[in-house]
């Protein structure tokens, strides 16, 4: 929320994210294009992408490290570099190897517990948390990649923060760290924090992601809470040594879906019930019937690479799927 | 601004790299003041001329390169290692992180200054001393001396500007280096470039060290005073630690 005092926009500690219309252009590659989201407090937000999508350039020009070639973002209402106090409104950790060598981790923090008017206690709390205590005097280049995980995350908890902002946080963790992660993020957002986490371990991000926007060439294809995303989304798999009566009485119901080069039916539906109905009273025999719930993955590669999959199919030697849809007047 | 120059300090003091630098401060001052007084000792004092207290207290200027070392690394070590990152986050204001970082070189090149005038003074008054010579910080003495510690505080703050300007460790070193101790020398002689290399950060600070008027250069050369020198070095210095800092300021940090 922007707080208009006369011309000049002011924080308020909302912990939202806005980003509005966001350009950046390096040379003549659009490495973000036109975007524009809003991160919401106390939810944990996934932003997703493939590389090169223009995650890192984007969190990068929320941060003020980049500039960008035109639209803008702000924390709170206001621009990174205006914050009054950025350590303690914005948590962020962009890449796991911005440490010198031959600070420990306890040093390292300790420099920024500094530069932010932080009594140096605060580092060994921070390390702590993250269970980084028993490294906290050795040396970084001596750290692990899971440990210089757990050193960024600390980091952005220096200054007890709103938002934090994370690239890849999971890189380098082990399946007990990813666990103390989820945990970790579920916690913040609970506290009313907000998260906005880059990665690209979707299953990750779906477990513990209240939203998600997913990016594609430096744009915006899709926005929203997990529900939303995923509303209509599932698929009933029908699988049977006859199914064209049921692909029929499937259509009069209105439901649409595809027939695969074995036979089997992919249908649209978010529940078993009609369809198991529906093969019961056509008499048809059934091998398979079963739901194929939202995978954010597979949502992710749709969105992302739905060019490079159409272009497959196309190819010479693939069997095309045949799409049924809803007969027409048919009431859903 | 409190704030950050102790979190500048901390971030120099955390590392080895700083005591390191001691050892090529100190040796070259030592070597400069043992080289100066032997000569004075055999070649004036023995024969019954004047020793050259200003040459022979002025001789920490030697640790120069150091200094220039120190501040060049200020800057290129936060890139080369990506540190620059965290640093900008917590203070997004690159121009408040400049004069941040300047300020807080400029305490360690007081202190290294400090430091080699003490290895100065020690070996000159004592051999001195113990040849039986009179130890004299008259006639001009004292103000060389002060002279030549703001030189190298000056110095550093050149360091930085140029670190800052060219961002690479390695090439900020070399260049930096291979300026004051090779180029700078050169192009006092070659003709024509001669008579304005006065005016060059290397022939200013030159100039500001010497005790009068350009005394270590040849007369057909436009003389500056040793203040304007000093005045010239700063702006020097100064030059390279704004372009630097306006350069980082345009620049993206990817």
């Amino acid at each position: 929320m922007t707080v208009a005092t006369g011309q000049r926009a002011v924080e308020a500690p909302t912990g939202r994210i806005v980003v509005d219309h966001l350009t950046k252009v390096f040379g003549s590659q659009r490495a973000v294009d036109d975007l524009t989201f809003t991160v919401e407090p106390g939810s944990v937000t996934g932003f997703l992408g493939p590389n090169g999508a223009g995650k890192t350039t984007t969190l990068r020009m929320l941060l003020g490290l980049v500039s960008p070639t035109a639209g803008s973002a702000t924390i709170n209402g206001v621009a990174y570099h205006s914050l009054s106090r950025p350590l303690q409104t914005v948590g962020a950790a962009l890449e796991a190897a911005s440490f010198h060598p031959a600070h420990t981790g306890l040093q390292h923090l300790r420099i920024y517990c500094a530069a932010a008017g932080l009594p140096a206690r605060r580092a060994d709390e921070v390390l702590d948390l993250v269970g980084l205590s028993n490294a906290a005097k050795k040396k970084t280049k001596g750290y692990s990649m899971g440990m210089r995980q757990r050193l960024g995350l600390a980091g952005t908890l220096l200054g007890d923060p709103r938002v934090l902002i994370l690239d890849e946080p999971a890189n380098g963790l082990d399946p007990e760290g990813i666990r103390w992660l989820r945990g970790f993020f579920r916690h913040l957002a609970g506290e009313g924090r907000t998260v906005l986490v880059s990665s690209h371990q979707l299953a990750e991000v779906q477990a513990v992601a209240d939203r998600a926007i997913i990016l594609n060439l430096g744009r915006l294809v899709r926005a929203g809470t997990i529900e939303e995303l995923s509303a209509g989304t599932s698929t009933a798999v029908v699988r049977g040594p006859n199914l064209g009566p049921l692909q029929q009485a499937l259509a009069a119901a209105g439901l649409s879906g595809t027939t695969e080069p074995d036979g089997t039916l992919r249908v649209r539906a978010d529940e078993l019930t009609q369809i198991g109905h529906l093969a019961f009273v056509n008499n048809v025999e059934l091998h398979e019937l079963s739901l194929e719930e939202f995978d954010l993955e597979r949502l992710f590669f749709s969105l992302t690479e739905g060019a490079h999959q159409a272009h497959a199919l196309n190819q010479p030697g693939q069997p095309p799927q045949i799409t049924f849809q809803p007969n027409q007047g048919d009431a859903r | 601004m409190t704030d950050l120059i102790r979190s500048e300090v901390l971030k120099v003091r955390s590392t080895q790299v700083w005591l390191w630098m001691i050892l090529p401060a100190v040796a070259f001052t030592a070597l400069g003041t043992v080289g100066t007084v032997y000569d004075s000792i055999h070649n004036d004092y023995r024969h019954g001329d004047q020793i050259n207290y200003y040459s022979v207290f002025t001789q920490f200027g030697g640790a120069a390169v150091a200094l220039l070392v120190i501040g060049v690394l200020g800057l290129t070590t936060e890139f080369r290692h990506k540190t620059i990152t965290p640093t900008l986050l917590a203070t997004p204001d690159r121009w408040k992180l400049i004069i941040g970082k300047s300020i807080s070189y400029l305490v360690f090149a007081v202190f290294y200054s400090i430091l080699c005038i003490i290895v100065n003074f020690a070996i000159a008054i004592s051999w001195l001393n113990a040849e039986g010579a009179p130890v004299s910080f008259g006639h001009g003495v004292t103000g060389g001396v002060i002279k030549t510690f703001l030189s190298l505080v000056i110095t550093a703050l050149f360091g930085l500007g140029l670190g800052a300007l060219i961002r690479n460790q390695a090439a900020g070193m070399v260049i930096g280096i291979i300026y004051f101790t090779v180029l700078d020398g050169l192009l006092g002689n070659v003709p024509k470039v001669r008579l304005v290399w006065p005016y060059t950060p290397g022939g200013a600070a030159s100039a500001f060290t010497s005790k009068g008027h350009n005394d270590n250069i040849p007369t057909d050369i436009h003389q500056i005073a040793p203040l304007a020198g000093g005045l010239i070095f700063l702006a020097w210095a100064v030059l390279l630690v704004v372009l630097g800092g306006n350069v980082s300021l345009r620049r993206d940090i990817s």
